[in-house]
């Protein structure tokens, strides 16, 4: 029951969060910026429309932002949210989650090739590659949690006795991960400086630019995926970092949605101070965070045998 | 063991019948088409005893004095004859109506008779028992294969790639010869048995030779470069078998003889695992580099080759490391991709097939928007890219994860094997990766989008015989996704007569493949209540359509589209040292530009490497020794004579 009404608060906050990294970035920049609530606006506004379909698109184009949310809602079931324990859970779930939120992304890149547009195929084609290198670091990191937890769960990794902690004794290692993580974060997401949200250029995009022929509540369902996407990511590195309090699990779950906010406010404070890589470079970026947690993964090569 | 012999009887029928009826186009190809779907029934039914007991017990046939033959099923080869009997009748079917031209209907019928033959000498090769038994099998099978592939014999590029295959095939046979030439040198026999009382050194030379024997077959890197030669040739359906089932007898061997061989030590593995990581990285990036659809698919059978092996290496290095659960999930997957993959790849090269014959081109840049024309064709083929990419809810995902589960035992290992574990791990998440970016574009390239040429936009839906196969594995492939555990109990049972695994307790991974399956109806689930939620969201609502948002350019047209050259290019260009691009580009040099020329190539460095530090050196001393071939008989034949003396004296 816990678990179901975390579940249900998280899915209900999760537009609020990206509210938050605007609110950031606008007080970074000195201006007032939109309402915390704006995301909430703009999907009950996409929802009460209809849509415009391009001739050129075929009923893949549609399944495109179903399969896309469901690929985003999917984790979320299988992570510990605020101290308590995920609805579902079993031995080698992120595998399994990690390739479904493959078929949303291959659905996503099927459905912006499918309106025949140059631009949405540029993206889609910058999608695929950094996606398949990020890819690279998520599983570098679940090698890494094997070798310190011996497990192959979300719910192992950050709820119960022996979930990975910076407190722990490989606490050390887990700051590359949470560096490592966060690069990804940003990357997966398509945030500055892998990707801009803001930027009206569609040269120079990638999500934004697939989904630029998706109108009505299939944008909706895509607005609210990717949500749900950067919420999983988010709180995957706030496990990182909250430390086990001996605590309630109102305490417990205050200080996990603090700690959320402030991973948030990082992302804003990141896309204030930085500006977008030449796509070249994104690769490197890519790798350097692969090479982080490849490197922490051969540390413990050192003492564990 | 009867009824097997007797549904191979009812195949060889089919194979023969075309010869006598080619007059009458249709009814041959009926009666081929029914003998083999007939034959194949009855084969899967034979298997079902074996499934029990044991198995039959061995069946010898001898002629004269030095030829006898030697057959046995065991698990492991009842595992193996389940794909040839399940793909192969469906590629006769697929033929019934892709052979449609009845003025060729002697070579459809000589392709018929090949293809029984094929199918024959596969299944002897999976239930020889003795190395000649084995050795002649294997003969006939590449020999067959070869017949099929030179199908369009016209052509001079059929005729070269033919070739190409022809001296893989025969340079690879030429090595599992010289493996048995070494196992009879000590063992004195041609039998099975004794084969792991060899002593290590021997082992090891024997593991190596037919490593690259078979490996030529199955098209490991860098031995595989007449897969994307000799699959476009081909007819689609022949592609399907070969690249489905045929290219899996070379793991065929390779499991077999590591069985009959006994080497726990770590080397087999972890040049298996090597070759695997090798193969499956490299075959997905060339993928990616190649623009002809079928060349493609070649391409991804190399890398589904490299999965498998990563499996089998990632088994291997279980047993030499006394991991158990990583030997037989290792070894499990990687059976079960082995059935996977002839399930997709025969799907998706029946697809091009049928792409093929209604827009008479291979390249993806020249296709477009087939999905809307050819609805049936577009839906498969969307499936079979799915699941090739190894995405749940369907089957290539299953053995992908138990090939997953298997290198994460592995991490628990110490020193070098934890770092191959960790590698296979890395590996097998760009594979993904990559599989997934090379089948979005080749489904948004060519099944997508606005036709990019006229023969694409004329096209129409293929016929029912070709449909229905390709409906049957789309299904197929789906119900392995969602209904796992009865494929896993099976590759679970081709590992049982395996001995250094040891006996596998009933209910292993049990829990685990439930879940899998619980993850895959849960995603379906809930895609089918936010596909509700979605129709709720539309209802009454005012659906427009209107072209595609073109950025503020009024005037977009098909070929303004992204092409499958530039989709994969950044990839491409990021293997570098690994893959080597050529570029031609004229330039533009004067103030009125004239017409400009711009070309890349994606060329395999194994073919290039091949050529320069093989092929020439060879070539050239090769060439100081044409005088020999003078063209006077009777000097031939004064060779065969000093031959035949020099022989004698010394033996």
């Amino acid at each position: 029951m816990e678990s179901l009404l975390s579940f249900m608060l998280a899915l209900l906050l999760a537009p609020l969060f990206p509210g938050i990294i605007n609110r950031t970035k606008a007080f970074v920049a000195g201006k007032q910026g939109p309402p915390l609530l704006m995301k909430y606006y703009t999907l009950a506004k996409l929802c009460r429309k209809g849509s415009v379909y391009s001739t050129s698109s075929s009923f893949v184009f549609k399944m495109g932002p179903t399969v896309s949310f469901t690929a985003a809602l999917m984790p979320l079931l299988f992570i510990p949210l605020a101290g308590t324990a995920p609805l579902f859970s079993f031995h080698g779930d992120v595998i399994v989650l990690f390739y479904i939120m493959g078929i949303g992304r291959f659905f996503t890149i099927a459905a912006a090739l499918d309106t025949a547009s140059p631009f949405e195929g540029m993206g889609a084609a910058r999608e695929a590659f950094f996606s398949t290198l990020a890819e690279a670091t998520i599983f570098a990191v679940l090698i890494l949690f094997y070798r310190v937890s011996g497990s192959l769960s979300l719910a192992d990794y950050f709820h119960g006795e022996n979930a990975v902690s910076l407190a722990g004794p490989t606490g050390a290692l887990l700051l590359f991960v949470i560096v490592a993580m966060f690069m990804v974060l940003l990357t997966e997401n398509s945030r500055v400086p892998v990707d801009d949200p803001q930027t009206h250029l569609e040269l120079t995009m990638i999500h934004e630019v697939m989904i630029l022929d998706h109108s009505g509540p299939d944008l909706a369902l895509i607005e609210l995926g990717a949500f749900f996407k950067l919420l999983f990511y988010s709180v995957f590195i706030t496990h990182l970092l909250q430390p086990p309090v001996p605590a309630g699990i109102l305490v417990n779950g205050l200080l996990f949605y603090g700690i959320l906010t402030l991973v948030y406010v990082a992302v804003g404070v990141t896309e204030s101070t930085m500006a977008r890589f030449k796509m070249n470079l994104v690769p490197k970026y890519i790798l350097t965070s692969f090479t982080l947690v490849f490197f922490a993964a051969i540390l413990t090569m050192g003492f564990m045998q | 063991m009867d009824t097997l012999f007797y549904a191979l009887a009812v195949i060889l029928a089919g194979g023969i019948l075309p010869l006598l009826l080619y007059r009458q186009f249709k009814v041959m190809k009926a009666a081929a088409v029914i003998a083999t779907v007939v034959g194949s029934m009855l084969g899967l039914m034979a298997l079902t005893p074996a499934l029990q007991d044991t198995g039959p017990p061995t069946t010898t046939w001898a002629w004269q004095q030095f030829l006898t033959l030697t057959f046995s099923i065991d698990s492991l080869s009842v595992f193996f004859l389940v794909p040839i009997f399940l793909i192969c009748p469906l590629a006769a079917l697929y033929g019934f109506h892709y052979m449609d031209k009845s003025e060729e209907a002697w070579r459809i019928a000589v392709n018929y008779c090949c293809l029984s033959l094929l199918i024959v000498s596969m299944v002897l090769v999976v239930c020889a028992d003795s190395l000649i038994t084995f050795a002649l099998a294997w003969e006939v099978m590449s020999l067959t294969s070869y017949f099929l592939v030179v199908h369009e014999f016209h052509k001079k590029e059929t005729r070269a790639a033919g070739y190409l295959y022809f001296v893989f095939a025969q340079a690879g046979a030429m090595c599992i010869f010289a493996a048995f030439g070494l196992i009879y040198s000590v063992t004195g026999s041609f039998s099975f048995d004794g084969l792991d009382q060899l002593s290590s050194p021997l082992k090891l030379a024997v593991f190596i030779l037919t490593l690259l024997g078979f490996g030529s077959k199955a098209g490991i890197f860098p031995l595989h470069i007449w897969l994307p030669h000799a699959h476009p040739a081909a007819p689609s359906h022949i592609s399907a078998v070969m690249s489905g089932v045929m290219i899996k007898m070379g793991i065929y061997g390779i499991f077999r003889f590591y069985t009959l061989l006994g080497d726990t030590s770590m080397l087999p593995g972890q040049i298996i695992l090597a070759v695997g990581m090798a193969s499956g990285v490299l075959g997905v990036v060339y993928a990616l580099g190649k623009h002809d659809i079928k060349r493609l698919l070649a391409y991804h059978s190399v890398e589904n080759i490299g999965i498998i092996l990563i499996g089998a290496g990632l088994g291997m290095i279980g047993v030499a490391t006394g991991n158990a659960t990583m030997a037989i999930f290792g070894f499990a997957g990687s059976l079960l991709h082995v059935l996977n993959h002839s399930i997709f790849k025969s799907l998706l090269f029946m697809g091009a097939g049928a792409v093929l014959q209604k827009t008479r081109t291979r390249h993806v840049d020249e296709l477009g928007g087939l999905i809307k024309r050819m609805p049936t064709t577009g839906r498969t083929f969307l499936v079979g890219s799915i699941s090739i990419s190894g995405l749940p809810p369907f089957n290539g995902f299953i053995s992908e994860f138990l090939i997953y589960f298997a290198a994460f035992q592995g991490l628990t290992l110490p020193g070098i094997s934890f770092l191959f574990a960790s590698l296979a791990i890395i590996s097998l998440a760009v594979i993904g990766g990559l599989a997934a970016a090379c089948f979005t574009k080749v489904v948004g390239i060519v099944f997508l989008g606005e036709p990019r040429s006229e023969a694409a936009a004329r096209a129409s839906e293929v016929q029912a015989s070709m449909t229905l196969p390709l409906l049957l594995l789309a299904v197929l492939c789906l119900v392995i996704g969602i209904f796992p555990a009865p494929f896993v109990e099976l590759a679970f049972f081709g590992l049982r007569d395996m001995a250094m695994i040891g006996a596998i307790e009933p209910g292993t991974g049990q829990v685990l493949i439930s879940n899998l399956a619980f993850a895959a109806r849960l995603f379906l689930g809930i895609l089918l209540g936010v596909t509700l939620l979605r129709r709720v969201l539309y209802a009454g609502k005012e659906i427009a359509s209107g072209p595609t948002w073109g950025c503020g350019f009024t005037q977009p047209n098909v070929r303004m589209q992204y092409t499958g050259t530039s989709y994969a290019m950044s990839i491409v260009e990021f293997f570098q040292p690994f893959v080597s691009i050529r570029t031609v580009y004229s330039g533009i040099r004067r103030i009125f530009p004239g017409a400009t020329t711009y070309e890349t190539r994606v060329d395999d460095i194994a073919e290039i490497g091949m050529h320069r530090y093989l092929l020439q050196p060879l070539v050239k001393i090769l060439d100081r020794l044409r005088w020999i071939q003078h063209g006077h008989i009777q000097l031939y034949i004064g060779y065969i004579v000093l031959t035949i003396v020099v022989l004698l004296l010394v033996f």
